[in-house]
């Protein structure tokens, strides 16, 4: 089938509009959404490198090998060592669709958890705040917003505060060489209080195209922790928009990126009300020929807004991993203070990170400071741990794993820190190229 | 134990710091190389814990048997070579114990022992914090970082005393460090002195020499041993200085 349309299509959009059909029971509302989103990807296309905030990455595969949105996918169970405690709440999506024999849905009172799919009928109040997409700010979330399949919305009502954390796991089984499309939302009321962790991984050859909507409003306190460890045949995009809706709402991110052939992971902050409070933390590692991407945008526009920002690289072999952080202070903006650091370290010659931190100030009043550098390892500090007898390999990795894990000290969950940094051990313990 | 044989080396820009080293250090002993500031004595002490930056011209050095030049730097630790650093290094985010485990468990496999469970590896850890009286802190701090210089200097007679190596060489341990600190640090030594021991003190002042009492005294110069002798010579470099020891050799 073949869309009817009145605007020039853009040729590596082609294939996805061709294969667009709409649903006959989905909500009118959605169906438009869909419509007007896949008409926006269409026309839009594929972001080249002239837009500064994927320069660094290399599309022409992804142009040149269509990867349409998977029709059948395969059951899966989650990998050893993954996933958190299993009595946490948590949802499982097996190639992008909600999979209920792994999930665990249960939470208190005032707190709705549940996979959009559900959400859409139960709750289009929310799904509607996210579902249309533009394509504006990420030209693949339009996409996303005519193909998705599922996702989850998580509220958390007033003054609700959740201790345990809740997990998301996403796998990806590599069936029919695809591309999965999951839409999700957290929406965090006044005063409430949670934790997300998610994971996401896969096997074989996959395209990962996800989108997320975060509304935090006054005293709430939002911690999404990211784990990314997908196949090296996958091509992973994440975008996120953040928006800290009322005063004092704060956001507490953390990613760590150890798996995939390319990792692309965007997040978007809009500090609209005064005293927020941001702080987005994150590693990763690449080797081979993998390549990881971190784009930051956060927008100071109230006053007395925080942001704290540290982002750790290490890129060995041939690998590329790059850093984009953006902070902008609006006029109003007053008594902001940001702070962003980017620190990489390259194991051998032909592994590439790029890093650029950029500030754009309008207000007068504001402390902002960045800070970006990209090194290679000490070899004072390598002889004298190779002088106490620890093999040149294992020091190696001792001094990688002692770089990154200054990035972990942000992540205030004991048992959630414990878990990262044992997933970064096994990833330096699957390194090959240390020089 | 070491024996070292018309040792001449470089650095990488082709200066020649050694100009041949010959000495010869028997299980057990305890020699002092002493010397003026640039007489090759820290380059000695690189040269053999196999620090990169140095091109070995000619000569030789045997330890235990075998040519220790030909071992990479981990290796001779392993095989029991120490060097106490006379700067010791900085390493953010390797955690002390972490760095000590994997330092001591890479001597023990190497010796095909099995590592040492966390017990016995705490209460070795203790007793000998004990000995040079550190606290038990500042091994859950990263390795060095935001110790005092003398707590540095400590540290390494401590790393001495768990991995008891065959063949220990201070750098300079007692540069920097006040009477008390060098007290604790020479009682460290004097507690690793063993028939099967032997150690290679390097320094450029007497006064560590009345602390720990050296079976030879060495006089390196301009690259040269130019002077040998028993404990006497120490004082006696003390009273005339290095400048009037070239004229008598």
């Amino acid at each position: 089938m073949s869309a009817v349309v009145d605007f020039p299509v853009k040729p590596e959009a082609r294939p996805y509009l061709d294969v667009f059909v709409e649903s006959a029971s989905e909500p009118d509302w959605l169906r438009r959404a869909r419509r007007e989103s896949v008409n926006r990807f269409a026309e839009a296309g594929f972001p080249t490198r002239r837009r500064e905030s994927w320069r660094y990455l290399d599309l022409r595969p992804l142009e040149q090998h269509p990867m349409l949105p998977l029709v059948v996918g395969q059951p899966m169970g989650i990998p050893n060592g993954l996933a958190l405690d299993r009595n946490a709440a948590r949802i499982v999506l097996v190639d992008g669709r909600f999979a209920p024999e792994l999930s665990q849905l249960d939470l208190p009172e005032g707190v709705w958890f549940g996979p959009t799919r559900q959400a859409i009928i139960e709750r289009a109040d929310l799904v509607k705040a996210f579902a249309a997409d533009d394509g504006a700010k990420y030209p693949f979330a339009a996409l996303n917003a005519a193909f998705f399949d599922d996702g989850f919305v998580l509220e958390v009502g007033y003054g609700v505060v959740l201790d345990a954390p809740i997990e998301i796991v996403h796998l990806a089984s590599g069936a029919g060489d695809a591309s999965l499309h999951t839409r999700s939302m957290i929406e965090l009321c006044a005063g409430s209080r949670a934790t997300v962790v998610e994971t996401y991984t896969g096997t074989g050859k996959y395209w990962r195209n996800d989108f997320a909507l975060w509304r935090i409003e006054e005293d709430a306190v939002l911690t999404r922790i990211a784990l990314v460890e997908e196949s090296g045949d996958a091509t992973h995009f994440e975008d996120i928009d953040a928006v800290l809706l009322t005063e004092r709402a704060k956001l507490d991110a953390f990613s760590l990126l150890v798996g995939g052939g390319t990792v692309r992971q965007e997040i978007s902050v809009a500090m609209s009300s005064a005293n927020a409070e941001c702080r987005i933390d994150g590693a990763f590692v690449v080797s081979g020929q993998e390549e990881a991407n971190i784009v930051t945008t956060i927008d100071h526009q109230a006053v007395g807004g925080t942001t704290s920002e540290l982002v750790k690289g290490v890129a060995a072999g041939r690998a590329h991993g790059a850093f984009q952080g953006k902070i902008i202070v609006r006029e109003g903006a007053q008594q902001t203070d940001a702070r962003q650091t980017s620190r990489n370290l390259i194991l051998g010659r032909r592994a590439v990170i790029d890093t650029k931190p950029e500030l754009e100030i309008l207000a007068d009043d504001v402390k902002c400071a960045h800070g970006a550098s990209v090194g290679e390892l000490d070899e004072a500090a390598l002889f004298y741990l190779r002088s106490r007898g620890i093999p040149s390999e294992e020091a190696r990795r001792l001094l990688v794993e002692g770089f990154l894990a200054e990035a972990f000290d942000g992540v205030a969950h004991v048992g959630i820190r414990q878990h990262l940094l044992r997933r970064l051990s096994q990833r330096l313990a699957r390194l090959e190229e240390w020089s | 134990m070491l024996q070292i044989t018309n040792l001449h080396a470089r650095l990488k820009d082709g200066r020649e710091i050694l100009k041949g080293i010959d000495l010869s250090v028997e299980a057990g002993e305890v020699h002092a190389i002493m010397g003026p500031n640039g007489s090759g004595k820290s380059t000695l002490a690189s040269v053999l814990a196999g620090r990169d930056g140095y091109e070995i011209t000619s000569g030789s050095v045997t330890y235990q048997g075998r040519d220790l030049l030909d071992m990479p730097a981990d290796e001779r630790a392993r095989e029991g070579v120490f060097l106490a650093f006379q700067y010791p290094v900085e390493i953010p985010g390797v955690n002390n114990m972490y760095f000590l485990r994997a330092a001591l468990n890479a001597g023990r496999r190497h010796r095909g022992e099995s590592g040492l469970d966390a017990g016995q590896f705490l209460r070795t850890v203790r007793s000998k914090l004990k000995l040079l009286e550190i606290s038990e802190d500042l091994m859950q701090r990263a390795v060095n970082v935001g110790f005092s210089g003398g707590e540095k200097k400590r540290n390494e007679i401590f790393q001495m005393a768990m991995l008891e190596p065959r063949l220990a060489i201070l750098d300079e341990t007692d540069s920097g460090l006040d009477i008390d600190a060098l007290r604790l640090v020479a009682k460290g030594v004097n507690e690793l002195r063993a028939p099967g021991r032997s150690i290679v003190m390097i320094t450029h002042y007497q006064r560590l020499l009345s602390y720990i009492e050296p079976d030879r005294v060495h006089v390196l110069q301009d690259g040269r041993i130019v002077e040998s002798g028993d404990k006497n010579l120490a004082a006696e470099l003390e009273r005339r200085g290095y400048g009037a020891v070239g004229d008598a050799a």
